[in-house]
């Protein structure tokens, strides 16, 4: 069971697979909050402060969700909020060649489209969870042995 | 030097990959004309750009900046906030590159600051190739070229892009995006020379500088300096706009009867009217024509006794930041008594 306070913010220029994954973390009790591209995600995510990101790569332009990352981890409120890409770039652009490495892409996790819907909620809660986890105040916490 | 070849069409992703060494900002259009800025898409990023309003110098001198704070009992404490910011500045001119090794030998010199030098050491360059307008003469002034001051170059190939190596730094975002990267062929380096030649072609304002400081010293009496001086409005645009303009302005923030303040520095112009007023009320400058004849020795014949070279790189801002059209490689050339001079 997920905390209703747990919002997702998926940015995706895709509108009907933002519905779709919508309706799907809708029905595992998450609030969705939904962006068509780069600005209009940066700007959503300042304002709502979400507890997770999916992000899309190729929008508007192809490496917009590159810049996009960039810009929400060099934004404070947001340095840590974690960040899920989601997208075909490998598939679209085989060229490319550079493996999604977290030492450059600044994310969380990477998922290849089409997405396991079922891998990606174990994935989202997984996350969620450690993230409830680190944020529970020192005090009060056990001890470990 | 190292030197590969980066298909155009993959700078997107390139740039996206280096993001990992700094911020990454490049010209922009702004009201039909260009400035440095950081970018939130690659497609903001216009990289053939004639110049920007203003030249990167603002990344390392900027033009307000508080130094530090003091306050009683504490004493002075340095405002470092920022300073290590790591920026990319992608797409630098070859002229614009040389002004910041200009300015590196003032900042780094016999007076280091350490203020420009922090930011200078966080400032990554990817230099690109440009074409020459009507106002460039950087190669009159040895700026076409560099061979310093860049952690990687960009040197037009057609569909590709000649990439010099410069530094270590320049290298680590090469291997950082290894797989875009091509080797480079014999037919490769053939067509860059071709190519460069042709751009040397291309310059349609020439100035001869061989022995301008001997130029300098026989006309400083010249009746062109009280010319310039009743057409200069001493606005200072030309000063702002120059890459390579480093005089600044240092005031104390502070209130009377407060026990704290700050020491705050900004861009200065030798062409303003306060410039050279020193307590007491005595101006050495009054006049606009001893400023603007001034400024044309400091760059042209000052800085050559101190550092071997004119301080000018050619880049023609102060020609197109002009509101009264004072061109300097005509006053030059009029100096010279020539009209334009040949290209060597």
């Amino acid at each position: 069971m997920t905390s209703e306070a747990e919002k997702i913010l998926i940015v995706d220029d895709d509108r009907d697979f933002v519905e779709a994954l919508s309706a799907f973390l809708e029905a595992h009790n998450y609030i969705v909050l939904k962006a068509h591209d780069g600005r209009e995600g940066l700007k959503l995510a300042k304002m709502q402060r979400p507890d997770l990101i999916i992000m899309d790569i190729i929008m508007n332009e192809r490496t917009e969700g590159f810049f996009t990352v960039q810009e929400i981890r060099r934004t404070a409120e947001l340095e840590t909020v974690p960040i899920f890409i989601l997208s075909s770039l490998y598939s679209q652009a085989p060229d490319f060649g550079i493996p999604p490495n977290s030492s450059w892409l600044a994310h969380d996790e990477f998922l290849s489209k089409p997405v396991n819907m079922p891998d990606l909620l174990e994935k989202v809660q997984r996350r969620m969870a450690e993230r409830q986890r680190n944020a529970e105040p020192l005090v009060g916490r056990k001890a470990e042995t | 030097m190292k030197i590969r070849k980066l298909p155009k069409d993959k700078l997107d992703f390139f740039a996206s990959v280096v993001q990992q060494f700094g911020e990454v900002h490049a010209p922009v259009e702004q009201d039909g004309k260009y400035v440095f800025k950081r970018l939130s898409r690659w497609s903001e990023a216009r990289l053939d750009y004639p110049r920007t309003i203003l030249p990167p110098k603002k990344y390392v001198l900027p033009q307000r900046e508080t130094l530090f704070r003091y306050r009683e009992g504490e004493g002075y404490v340095p405002c470092t906030e920022g300073l290590d910011k790591r920026v990319i500045l992608f797409g630098v001119h070859a002229c614009d590159i040389y002004a910041l090794n200009i300015l590196d030998q003032v900042f780094s010199g016999k007076y280091d600051d350490p203020y420009y030098q922090t930011r200078r050491k966080n400032v990554a360059i990817i230099g690109i190739d440009c074409w020459p307008d009507e106002h460039c003469f950087c190669r009159s002034m040895r700026a076409d070229f560099v061979d310093k001051g860049f952690d990687l170059f960009l040197g037009e190939l057609g569909d590709h892009y000649l990439t010099f190596v410069g530094t270590a730094l320049g290298d680590d975002m090469v291997l950082a995006t290894g797989p875009l990267f091509q080797d480079v062929s014999q037919e490769d380096i053939d067509e860059y020379k071709r190519r460069s030649s042709g751009k040397r072609q291309g310059f349609k304002l020439h100035v001869e500088i061989r022995d301008l400081p001997e130029i300098f010293e026989m006309e400083y009496r010249s009746e062109i300096w009280d010319e310039l001086g009743d057409k200069c409005l001493s606005c200072g645009s030309c000063s702002m706009v120059c890459p390579t303009c480093y005089c600044y302005d240092v005031v104390d923030d502070t209130q009377l009867g407060s026990r704290e303040g700050s020491r705050k520095r900004s861009w200065d112009s030798c062409l303003f009217a306060t410039h050279a007023l020193v307590a007491g009320g005595e101006n050495f400058r009054k006049g606009r024509a001893s400023r603007i004849k001034y400024r044309f020795y400091h760059k042209q014949r000052g800085f050559v006794a101190e550092y071997g070279r004119p301080s000018c790189v050619g880049c023609g801002r102060c020609i197109s930041a002009c509101p009264v059209k004072i061109d300097i490689a005509e006053v030059i050339n009029q100096l010279r008594g020539v009209q334009n001079a040949p290209c060597r």
